[in-house]
């Protein structure tokens, strides 16, 4: 069926959203059919983002682990993170529309910056929605957004994450939705957001694929990405998804597997709809969506993208969970190791590898280091002060 | 005669509060009752009824609105319909939620549009249970045709591009569809953003009822529902 993955994915909004989502089916048709606009794009994401990022052979962290460690470096691509490349996509179609505002939601704020800068560059007016609780323990991105121009509005009600920022962009979007186009960050939300960025993203797996073969002369035995909503894990997938090579998603474990103590969603939800689809959905036996937890406000989320709900069904990807303490491990390792800090979502990518290294000895793996983590550095120094 | 239907957030400030505001709207001669099973993430409610709702949702489960529904259902003598968001009805089974609430009328779900109601709709529909549609103000007409030839209950015009609770209007857009459902045979209910006796007036000029929510929420908070209900109903 149109739109879905399996029997997950859908158009789970208000009716008045509908012409919206077609008029933005229609868009990105065209665009994936329109050399110029694709030339343009192709000419930001390499001379104003800095693709292709490079794969680097991580060779201390290879020697610690014993396997032989690959990172795909979206850390180094212009404002922090993998996001900048569906954000200069959707800005992109954002004019094919005739629209002349953008909306975004963010948690972890990487978004809510490569938003900000897509508009500033493109020159579009743009209000991002961030929940309260992340505003402040991601503040420097806070304020990055501010400075490329964008009106910041914090949103103090319900879990003020993630979750939360979503909701407020959706009202938003109802309200506006004659002039207004909503970029969604990940891989969620209701069809065609998913392929859409899906589609922006997977120019991660087709450059890390060239560069493997080229660098290790094979294709890799792993792949392994952090999973919030799903975004730079779909990216990498997709370059790998025919090829006989093991994938793995990591998802925030948080302090415990205890619904309300987590985000792993895929490991512990069961299917749902939210924000638009239907896929697994972290709810209590009610329906009511759970409270979640991750250390990492990008990973803080309740819901996945559904595309990821099929790939697990199928078995085609392999999702684990990586806990608060042990991504924190990651975060130090590759630090001290590498002299990459990495962002808190992708630690947890490595904190997977490291804490299952005898997984994956002898092996090659690609991590995909999806952002830098300048922006965390307030809440490891919390941590520090309580002496976690 | 124009029907008047009204929202209230199930057990709403509280179940007394609630079941006598049932009372009073059936003894207006309320032609409709609406009410919102409370959801965590309530996407196309305004603030006003995502505060009621997530207030309901701090002490209260879907046990407990079982019971304020059936308790509803013997007070209110005419139409009883559930609103709600797709996943309270999808997360047991849709079948389970049917054979459960089957003394209701009909159910609306907020976010589910035409394009994917079928699968709640067919469930619903072996227990009695209507399927309320919903059209705007940008509903092509391809599919205005078939929501109008496939309603199985009334059909829910939004007035307007928002959330619940916005400014009530009526555009050339919303009227050019309206006047396309007058041939429906089934009722074409007007929503969002009605407040005022002058607002019901304007919407029946093209529609065959109302529905207020925002505004009875408003009322409730304060103690004034049963004068709100006398100003707009009689």
């Amino acid at each position: 069926m149109k739109g879905y993955y399996g029997e997950y994915g859908g158009q789970f909004v208000a009716e008045t959203l509908i012409d919206a989502l077609d008029e933005l089916e229609e868009a990105f048709k065209r665009f994936k059919k329109d050399r110029y606009a694709k030339k343009e794009l192709n000419d930001l994401l390499k001379n104003y983002a800095g693709r292709p990022t490079p794969l680097y052979y991580a060779k201390n962290l290879s020697d610690y682990l014993g396997c032989d460690v690959y990172l795909k470096r979206e850390d180094l691509l212009h404002s922090g993170a993998h996001k900048l490349n569906n954000t200069l996509g959707q800005a992109i179609l954002t004019k094919f529309m005739d629209k002349k505002r953008i909306i975004a939601e963010t948690g972890a704020g990487q978004h809510g910056v490569a938003t900000a800068t897509a508009a500033a560059l493109l020159g579009i007016g743009c209000v991002v929605y961030m929940g309260k609780v992340d505003a402040e323990r991601q503040r420097p991105n806070l304020l990055r957004m501010r400075l490329l121009g964008a009106d910041v509005r914090i949103v103090e009600k319900g879990s003020m994450t993630l979750k939360s920022a979503i909701n407020e962009a959706l009202r938003d979007w109802v309200r506006n939705v004659q002039n207004t186009h909503y970029i969604l960050g990940s891989v969620v939300g209701p069809c065609p957001f998913p392929e859409i960025v899906a589609y922006f993203q997977s120019v991660i797996g087709r450059e890390a694929r060239k560069q493997i073969l080229k660098q290790a002369k094979r294709l890799p035995d792993c792949v392994v990405a952090c999973v919030g909503g799903g975004s730079n894990a779909i990216g990498i997938f997709k370059g790998f998804l025919k090829d006989d090579v093991e994938l793995i998603g990591v998802e925030a474990g948080g302090e415990s597997l205890e619904l309300g103590k987590h985000s792993a969603t895929l490991t512990e939800g069961k299917p749902g709809i939210l924000h638009g689809a239907l896929s697994y959905l972290l709810q209590d036996e009610f329906g009511q969506v759970a409270k979640v937890h991750s250390i990492s406000a990008g990973l803080d989320y309740p819901g996945v993208g559904p595309e990821h709900s099929y790939l697990k069904d199928t078995g085609r990807v392999k999702y684990g969970v990586c806990f608060d303490s042990e991504a924190l491990g990651g975060f130090k390792v590759l630090s001290r190791l590498e002299g990459i800090i990495p962002a808190l979502e992708s630690a947890h990518a490595v904190g997977y590898v490291v804490k299952n290294r005898d997984y994956f000895k002898g092996k090659t793996v690609i991590i995909n280091i999806s952002g830098r983590g300048d922006k965390d550095l307030g809440i490891i120094e919390a941590l520090e002060e309580e002496g976690v | 005669m124009c029907k008047v239907g009204i929202y209230l957030v199930c057990d709403y400030p509280d179940r007394n509060s609630f079941l006598e505001a049932v009372k009073l709207c059936d003894g207006f001669g309320v032609d409709f009752l609406e009410i919102g099973i409370p959801f965590s993430d309530p996407t196309a409610d305004g603030d006003t009824i995502e505060k009621a709702a997530l207030e309901v949702l701090e002490r209260e489960g879907i046990d407990d609105f079982y019971d304020a529904l059936k308790s509803a259902r013997k007070i209110f003598s005419r139409k009883l319909y559930v609103m709600t968001y797709a996943n309270i009805v999808y997360a047991n089974g849709i079948e389970n939620f049917a054979k459960r609430f089957s003394f209701i009328d009909g159910v609306i779900l907020a976010d589910v549009p035409f394009r994917e109601s079928k699968r709640f709709k067919d469930i619903l529909k072996k227990y009695d249970i209507g399927f309320v549609h919903f059209v705007t103000p940008e509903t092509d007409f391809e599919t205005l045709e078939k929501i109008k030839s496939s309603a199985n209950d009334f059909i829910y015009f939004i007035s307007i591009r928002g959330t619940t609770g916005g400014k009530f209007e009526l555009d050339s857009d919303a009227i050019e569809r309206l006047k396309k459902l007058e041939s429906s045979k089934q009722d074409i209910i007007v929503g969002f953003g009605i407040k005022t006796r002058d607002d019901v007036k304007k919407a029946c000029e093209y529609a065959d009822g109302i529905v207020i929510g925002t505004e009875v929420i408003n009322s409730l908070t304060i103690g004034r529902f049963d004068e709100f209900l006398g100003s707009v109903v009689r």
